[in-house]
């Protein structure tokens, strides 16, 4: 019976141990097969949050730079795009290659329509933040009771 | 090793964590020539101050806080705060005092320059 957090925390800890030696096992051959239990995969993940006027949005866009990098918008359509080198330098013996290399889309359907002319977008430590203001139509508005 | 004891023992003094970062484990790539290793991890949104890179005794650590500040209310989140960590064995022949980290654009490029010793040696062949 477990009576204090810490206990469960214990218990994750070993299962954690366990999962680092198996994964130790697998990349003894070459590939890292075994590091997807505890690869933190996935391309251009999103998040969004909604804030009265705005939306804000952050992209994972890991060596990406800002010419890489396309957005599109139309109405509440939003499509970023991207592309990634392999930066394979010359003349080097390749041990392992886990990043991926090549071109990236993904399209998302916002809440509500955004005014496309004020879109800001900075790129900053591999993270694209996106502040999207909504179009008039969608913005909350204040209503006085008569 | 440290780790296997901290976990059998249970030590009374052991005070409630708080909520503690996730950890996960981001891809790399690792090049290697005659005179470096080369290695590239992805660590899209770790601040450079955040970024720790060890290397001790042939062990190679990189470990990568992400904290990102959030406004307003989450329609949908797939990403979060997360600690990057991963461990590599590296041979003990990198000149550890010459070992250069640069982050660019969330990715980090770790050039660890082998030691004069461990170059290797064209020997001439001299005829008697």
């Amino acid at each position: 019976m477990f009576t204090r957090f810490s206990d469960i925390d214990r218990l994750f800890g070993t299962m954690d141990l366990l999962r680092q030696r198996l994964d130790n096992l697998y990349t003894d051959y070459g590939r890292p097969y075994g590091t997807r239990w505890l690869m933190d995969e996935g391309f251009l993940r999103a998040n969004l949050y909604q804030s009265g006027d705005n939306f804000e949005m952050r992209l994972e866009v890991p060596g990406m730079d800002k010419e890489s990098l396309d957005i599109k918008i139309q109405g509440n359509y939003l499509e970023i795009s991207g592309s990634r080198e392999q930066n394979l330098p010359e003349g080097y013996k390749v041990h392992k290659t886990e990043r991926g290399a090549g071109t990236f889309s993904r399209s998302f359907t916002l809440p509500d329509d955004v005014d496309s002319n004020r879109v800001e977008a900075t790129l900053k430590d591999g993270i694209l933040y996106l502040t999207l203001p909504k179009s008039e139509a969608a913005k909350p508005r204040q209503l006085s009771i008569k | 090793m440290e780790k296997k004891t901290e976990i059998a023992k249970r030590n009374d003094q052991n005070i409630e964590k708080t909520r503690e970062l996730y950890e996960a484990a981001r891809m790399v790539d690792i090049y290697e020539n005659e005179d470096e290793i080369l290695l590239y991890a992805d660590m899209p949104g770790v601040a450079k101050d955040e970024l720790s890179v060890n290397i001790d005794n042939g062990r190679l650590s990189l470990s990568g806080v992400r904290k990102l500040e959030t406004s307003g209310a989450a329609s949908w989140e797939e990403f979060g705060n997360v600690e990057f960590v991963r461990n590599f064995s590296v041979p003990q022949t990198i000149d550890v005092e010459k070992v250069e980290a640069e982050l660019k654009n969330g990715v980090l490029a770790l050039h660890m320059p082998k030691s004069e010793e461990a170059k290797p040696r064209q020997i001439e062949i001299r005829t008697a």
